[in-house]
């Protein structure tokens, strides 16, 4: 008798707490509906609709994933050149920027400096950047001006060459996002446990041993992370090749996602804009969770 | 368990709840006697002369609320598309003869019946000017201003040349004379253009054609057309009387090069003429109209207005307040502030008035000589689909990696249907 009595008081007062609980995650909880579960739900439905701005929808199934394969002359060319940006972009981010942590570590005089020098891409906006870089690369700019007037070789136009214009987004990209790698890499190398490295040494490893068998093993983690990080923002690339080539010339620089915003605040076609968007969501998982898969071969989380 | 999920399931309710009350409140805020107007302004300056035109407004409609909205020009046609989408459009719509075609959805068609009820006649505006907001025939909108594309010249560079320089009713063998004695010392005689407009000018003007038919075909192909836009390619390409274009994001590549200096001549439009006589460079700047071919020198009237948005809850006092946006006291205002050459025939006197002195006798003749042949832009459902497709292309076409007529082409084919 006494227990009932105990245990519904308990579960008034647990009641009773869950709704002031309640009240008091309602907004965060209004907010995530709002502003993520709600858009990511219509982008579902969307992507199965004709979906024009204005005008009437129409349940047209999977006729927009159908058109993309088959009917979209840009998807595929769009599919292509994120391929070939992440497979470019994504080894050269991550080597260099090792490379440069690991320059940066050993106790050379103005470090500090070269560190905020090789960040200062990172926090400058990209249009800045892509600026000067254009300023740089176009045929009355800075390296052709160089090269005429001290070896008389004439450039190629970069960013109006169809091989050499992806090539340039990609260099551009590394140079931006080297420093972000590097501040990841370098706060890895300083973390590293002296125990281990001193172990290593009195056992006689030295240079490109210790590095290979001992630092990057040790900081395999961080590695891990920036690949995932740099391959996930390198799928998602917009900026660079919107504001540097236009995505041109032709088509020879769009990636899916400025194919995605095109057909969706362009040419108004939602629901096309939607599915390549899923597309895009579903490469990114599935490389993810392959990464994921494989990491147990390299990645070592014992300190 | 059960009770928390429902208490969220309650949340997410109030929240949307919340959200269409919102829109709801809008559209009955709409349906007294408000009328609120939707326009694009991208500077303070741009803010002031449409409070300025909001005033004029006000006061010849002294029973209604009339409002203003705003938005930068890029910004202002993709809030557009949501308000469109979303029921929420202004009554009175800022619209630009160049993006009409993808927004004819949102806008009432406007009868003589409607104007009448505006106060508005089209006698009243220039010829061809009704044109400008109409799409299949149809007139979505009232323009307040008229524009053309003109070619702009740097004064300084020909003549350090010794090139000649243009003149009215000049022909296209002069304008290819002039770019040819002006490519010299590292400079160009011509800037090749990235922009619909600016592209398409000389090949409308020397063709007589435009790429599109009056009923909305896709007309890319068109020989007449095709012809004039390879001479146009031809430029770059075999006469070296322009620099190949650096890159598909330079969507204002011709405009930038003449007035950097670094090209004697570019295609551009009126609206553009006081920025260039004043320009930073601090180079003379002068102006011409387009050449003239075989077929004359035939001309876009282009320019932008208002309409009235589908749905409008209270049409009649929104064509009130179009008629007061579009009548003569406003467009004075435009034409004294020398902001924009008003649609409005009996303002335009004072646009000229505007300019300084010394240009004066210039902008008017060429103005005058420019809106002489001049026609409405035809343009396909798909036409913005057309300039994005085209546009990057052209890269490559005026750094000879292409030929102007395959990207034509290819361009019919995909889009022409």
């Amino acid at each position: 008798m006494t227990t009932t009595v105990h245990d519904r008081r308990r579960g008034a007062l647990a009641r009773a707490e869950s709704r002031h609980a309640l009240g008091f995650v309602s907004p965060a909880l209004a907010g995530l509906a709002l502003f993520t579960i709600v858009p990511v739900v219509l982008s579902i439905v969307m992507a199965f609709f004709d979906w024009p701005t204005f005008g009437d929808r129409k349940f047209v199934g999977f006729d927009n994933y159908i058109k993309l394969f088959t009917g979209s002359p840009d998807f595929w060319p769009a599919l292509r050149n994120t391929a070939v940006f992440t497979v470019l972009y994504v080894p050269l981010s991550v080597i260099l920027s090792l490379l440069l942590a690991l320059s940066l570590h050993s106790r050379i005089r103005g470090r500090a400096v070269l560190r905020i020098l090789f960040f200062i891409p990172v926090v400058t906006p990209m249009v800045a950047n892509v600026l000067v870089w254009k300023m740089m690369l176009q045929p009355q700019g800075l390296f052709n001006g160089l090269s005429t007037s001290w070896f008389g070789v004439e450039l190629p136009n970069f960013l109006a060459d169809p091989q050499w214009a992806m090539m340039m987004v990609v260099i551009m990209s590394v140079w931006q996002g080297l420093g972000y790698n590097m501040l990841i890499f370098s706060a890895a190398l300083e973390q590293l446990p002296e125990s281990v490295l001193e172990a290593a040494k009195i056992d006689g490893a030295r240079g490109l041993r210790m590095l290979w068998s001992v630092t990057l093993p040790l900081a395999s983690p961080s590695i891990f992370f920036a690949s995932i990080m740099t391959m996930i923002s390198s799928l998602q690339v917009f900026a660079q090749p919107q504001l540097l080539t236009g995505g041109g010339p032709g088509n020879a620089t769009q990636p899916l996602v400025q194919f995605i915003y095109n057909q969706g605040f362009k040419f108004q076609d939602m629901g096309l804009a939607a599915a390549a968007a899923w597309i895009l969501f579903a490469i990114i998982i599935i490389l993810t969770a392959l990464q994921f898969g494989v990491q147990k071969k390299w990645v070592h989380y014992e300190h | 368990m059960k009770k928390k999920l429902a208490g969220a399931v309650a949340v997410a309710a109030t929240a949307a709840l919340l959200l269409t009350g919102c829109g709801a409140g809008n559209e009955a805020k709409a349906s007294s006697n408000s009328v609120v107007i939707d326009m694009w302004a991208g500077s303070a300056d741009d803010t002031a002369a449409l409070n300025a035109q909001l005033k004029i407004a006000k006061e010849a409609n002294p029973g209604l609320d009339i409002s203003l909205r705003s938005a930068p020009w890029g910004d202002y046609f993709t809030k557009m598309t949501t308000n469109m989408a979303s029921g929420n459009m202004a009554c009175i719509s800022g619209m630009n003869s160049g993006m009409l075609s993808s927004y004819t959805a949102g806008f009432d068609e406007l009868t003589p019946a409607d104007l009448k009820t505006a106060g508005l006649s089209e006698s009243d505006f220039a010829p061809g000017s009704l044109d400008i907001l109409k799409n299949k025939g149809k007139l979505y909108g009232v323009p307040f201003d008229i524009a053309t594309m003109l070619v702009y010249y740097n004064a300084d560079l020909l003549k350090k040349a010794g090139a000649p320089t243009p003149k009215d009713g000049w022909s296209f063998d002069d304008f290819e004379n002039t770019a040819k004695a002006a490519t010299k010392n590292g400079k160009f005689g011509f800037a090749m253009g990235m922009g619909d407009f600016q592209w398409q000018a000389l090949p409308i003007a020397k063709s007589g054609t435009q790429p599109a038919k009056a009923d909305g075909t896709l007309d890319l192909t068109n020989p007449a057309f095709a012809d004039a836009a390879s001479w146009y390619a031809s430029l770059v390409t075999e006469k070296k009387v322009a620099a190949p274009v650096a890159s598909a994001s330079d969507t204002g590549w011709g405009e930038t090069q003449y007035s950097g200096g670094n090209a004697a001549m570019a295609v551009d439009g009126t609206w553009n003429a006081v920025s260039y006589l004043k320009n930073d460079a601090g180079f003379t700047a002068g102006m011409a109209a387009l050449p003239t071919g075989a077929k004359g020198s035939l001309g876009l009237i282009l320019g932008s207005g208002f309409g009235i948005a589908k749905g409008c809850a209270n049409k009649e006092a929104a064509l009130k307040v179009l008629g007061s946006l579009l009548g003569k006291k406003a467009q004075d205002y435009i034409a004294s502030s020398g902001r924009s050459y008003p649609a409005r025939v009996e303002s335009q006197p004072l646009y000229f008035e505007s300019i300084d002195a010394k240009y004066r006798a210039q902008v008017k003749s060429v103005f005058t000589d420019a809106f002489k042949q001049v026609e409405g832009q035809h343009v396909s459902d798909n036409w913005s689909k057309v300039g994005t497709y085209i546009q990057p292309n052209l890269v490559s076409v005026y750094n000879g990696q292409d030929s102007m007529s395959k990207v034509l082409q290819s361009a019919q084919q995909q889009f022409g249907k």
